[in-house]
């Protein structure tokens, strides 16, 4: 069965937008290596957003900046020359203004040293992808599965281990293990009911929490007010909500009300509906949702890549025979552990006939063909041939002792 | 066209407007510093501030290209947020079902991993951080890669001693394939010492290890001995790269293998297996999952695939037999069966060939042969 694309239904799944025209001519890249880049690249949307949203951010940053410096220092020298101060005031009111724009510079190299740096980064990591070529693919597969496991360890908060790994493999700036350790941080706070390290958080990431309309600073918020009112402390949480609150009304008016109606119960009221408001669950909740905007900012998936490769892997290496005694132990189902994980997985589908030599392990095509025992056990023709020469001629069929002569073998067509 | 090539242009345009600002911004501030510290020199000579400010005011309005680097910045802008169309958004990521991998036992797969690749210390380091329950499993598996480690980790630095040593005391074991190995280890090392241009130890190297390989391999023997009257100009021995037909890195994993098979265990540690498998096959995965419009844990509920995700061979561990006609997996309840014109089908279709009746004639699907059902052979395969 082919897969092909289908022409309806509205798949709006993003596709690779290859619009950009090249700007170099490149030589033509032969079909399957393309379309299984475009695959792989979607896959590793994770290892380059990181390092891009971070030069994004510090680009947009030393942007501010430094419209914010120039426009003051020249409505500065606008003031001084409407005003009519002395010359000695002007002159150290200009003298500063000189040393202000001196800071300026210095800033602005050191803004463009940090944004290099990222650059770098960005580019060692889309380099990384590029080297992936018919000759390194077993060492560049090998880095990828390092790769995984890190980015495992690092969701496992396994912090050292991860570190340790990435080091002696030469990977450290293929993975992002700072930004876990912030994210850790942050998650370790909202469990001891702290609401400061995520409200950071948010701030350092604003711009791009307000694209994507994430109401996490209003649930941090409404969060704290709640935790107020649990603390019977009343007059304090109106004035928080005036000041915090409010600006968040005009789009969530209707959880604003909720929350605000908790002023009137109190921390041990029975009715349900706010009754869960003041449940310690509230804080899981927060940290699952600081979770998914975490993922969602740097392009990351929601469960380690870890268990997505795993489990597509099971899935497409479970066969009925995995599960039978007597399996190679080369195959990963024969081990208890894996056939555990692999039970809830569907079957692998196969379309064509593929037959292993019992005795050689090697795949029996047109240029092995096998050989059929009158008993009807098969084995390739090269074992066979093997074992008649080293015997005489004679042959014996290994699972069940049966001897014959190499000439009493059929071969048998299988397509 | 190559999609990296186009994500490297799109990069390279951010860098490129980047740089273009940042040109600019330096401009800007070196101008307004000229300007300031000319103001300042003319305000100290003279005495007219006001005049002084005034004609800096307008010398700033005119001079500093403030609106260059608005444009500048705008560009910088536009390029970036091509570049983020250009990566695409954050796909389908649907290939998790909703029950979460026991993470113990993932845990464990991955310290036998790290103790397989030599990672000793990293391993620790799982172990201690995650906490992990060391069973008899597991420390066996500690215990045989600490083992083999100490044979190959030498080979690194070409010393064959203890790799020598091990084959030899489990020779009878491992016979054929041992041997061959011995001879590519021991050719190795000699080539080695060659290298060196130590001749003499060279010849007594040989006297010691070649003549066990003498009867079978006499031809590279003869060819190894010859090799001594070119010790100065290795390089150019003909042929050389033929007495070497693995090399150091390969010689050290096809002794990792046979050590492993040896004591009866997969030969490489069976998380990679299963992780290569799915890095091979999760591109076409997820593009069924996508052609077929599932959602994220409806794949999992499937009892077996629509579609084969075509491993490549090394992932072939068992003989699977699909019936031509019915396109049906082999099982034990439906066996291959030969029919006597040599050609295979699997036992329900011959079945629904030959209308049930085991003594009706039906013609092979293949070739013009007839034949009965009972005149059928079962495979084993």
């Amino acid at each position: 069965m082919e897969i092909d694309d289908p022409v309806t239904n509205g798949n709006t799944d993003a596709v690779m937008t290859e619009s950009a025209p090249p700007f170099t001519p490149s030589p033509p890249v032969p079909a399957s290596r393309s379309s299984q880049l475009t695959e792989s690249l979607k896959l590793e949307h994770q290892l380059l957003r990181v390092p891009f949203e971070h030069y994004k951010k510090t680009i947009r940053a030393n942007h501010r900046c430094l419209e914010k410096e120039v426009a003051s220092v020249v409505s500065s020298v606008g003031d001084l020359a409407d005003s009519n101060w002395s010359k000695d005031v002007t002159v150290s009111r200009l003298t500063s203004l000189v040393s202000r724009l001196q800071g300026l510079k210095r800033k602005l190299e050191e803004g463009s040293n940090v944004e290099n740096l990222q650059a770098q980064r960005c580019r060692a990591r889309i380099d990384h992808l590029d080297s992936a070529d018919a000759e390194n693919i077993t060492e560049w597969n090998n880095t990828k599965l390092k790769r995984i496991l890190v980015d495992y360890m690092l969701r496992m908060s396994y912090f050292e281990t991860a570190s340790k790994l990435s080091e002696s493999c030469n990977i450290l700036d293929l993975v992002d293990i700072d930004i876990f350790r912030e994210a850790k941080k942050v998650i370790d706070a909202l469990k001891r009911r702290e609401v400061a390290s995520a409200l950071a958080w948010c701030a350092d990431n604003k711009t791009r929490l307000k694209k994507s309309k994430s109401k996490f600073e209003f649930q941090l918020r409404l969060q704290e007010f709640i935790e107020l009112i649990r603390a019977d402390s009343y007059k304090q949480a109106i004035q928080y909500a005036r000041k915090h609150l409010t600006p968040w009304g005009a789009t969530h008016m209707n959880e604003l009300q909720r929350v605000l109606a908790t002023l009137a119960f109190k921390s041990t009221t029975e009715c349900t509906k706010y009754k869960v408001l003041f449940e310690l669950g509230q804080w899981d909740l927060l940290v699952d949702q600081f979770k998914q905007e975490f993922c969602k900012l740097y392009g990351m998936t929601m469960e380690p890549l870890l268990n997505i490769y795993l489990q597509a892997g099971l899935s497409a290496l479970k066969t009925p025979y995995g599960f039978e005694e007597g399996c190679t132990k080369e195959d990963p189902l024969s081990q208890e552990s894996f056939r555990k994980l692999a039970l809830p997985l569907p079957y692998s589908k196969q379309e064509h006939s593929k037959l292993v030599c019992y005795i050689s392990k090697e795949l029996m095509d047109t240029e092995n063909p096998p050989l059929v025992f009158p008993n009807g056990y098969v084995y390739s023709t090269k074992a066979l041939k093997e074992m008649a020469d080293k015997n005489k001629g004679e042959v014996k069929c290994p699972r069940t002792g049966l001897v014959c002569n190499y000439t009493d073998l059929v071969k048998a067509y299988i397509s | 066209m190559d999609p990296i090539a186009t994500v490297k242009d799109g990069f390279n345009q951010v860098a490129k407007r980047q740089k273009h600002y940042h040109s600019i911004s330096q401009a800007v501030t070196d101008r307004a510093f000229e300007g300031f510290v000319e103001s300042l020199v003319q305000i100290l000579t003279k005495n007219d501030p006001k005049t002084v400010l005034t004609e800096l005011k307008l010398k700033l309005d005119s001079l500093l290209p403030i609106n260059h680097l608005q444009e500048s910045q705008k560009e910088t802008n536009t390029s970036l947020t091509k570049f983020e169309k250009v990566l695409g958004k954050s796909d389908v990521f649907p290939a998790s079902i909703s029950i979460d991998l026991d993470h113990q036992l993932v845990d464990k797969m991955l310290v036998e991993y790290l103790y397989r690749q030599g990672l000793f210390e990293v391993g620790e380091l799982l172990i201690k951080e995650a906490e992990v329950e060391v069973d008899d499993q597991l420390s066996e598996v500690i215990a045989r890669s600490l083992e083999i480690h100490r044979v190959t980790e030498p080979l690194k630095e070409k010393d064959t001693e203890p790799a020598m040593r091990w084959i030899s005391e489990n020779s009878e074991k491992l016979k054929e394939e041992a041997s061959k190995l011995e001879l590519e280890l021991v050719s190795l090392k000699y080539w080695e010492i060659l290298r060196q241009r130590k001749r003499p130890e060279a010849l007594r190297f040989a006297r010691a290890y070649f003549p066990k390989f003498a009867s079978l391999h006499s031809v590279k023997i003869r060819k190894l001995i010859v090799a001594l009257l070119w010790v100065r100009d290795l390089e150019n021995y003909p042929h050389a790269e033929e007495l070497f037909p693995l090399g150091w890195e390969e010689a050290s994993r096809e002794l990792t293998k046979l050590y492993y098979n040896l004591h009866d265990q997969p030969s490489s540690s069976l998380l990679a297996v299963a992780l290569s498998a799915g890095v091979e096959s999760l591109p076409r995965l997820l593009k069924l999952i996508r052609v077929m419009g599932l959602k994220e844990e409806e794949w999992g509920e499937m009892k077996e695939l629509p579609v084969d995700l075509e491993l490549g061979d090394e992932f072939r561990f068992h003989s699977v037999f699909v019936c031509p006609v019915s396109r049906e997996q082999s099982d034990v309840y439906n066996p291959p069966m030969m029919m006597p014109c040599r050609h295979v089908l699997c036992k329900e279709t011959i079945l629904r060939l030959c209308l049930c009746c085991s003594t009706r004639r039906f013609k092979c699907p293949y070739c013009p042969a007839y034949t009965t059902a009972s005149a059928c052979r079962q495979l084993y395969i």
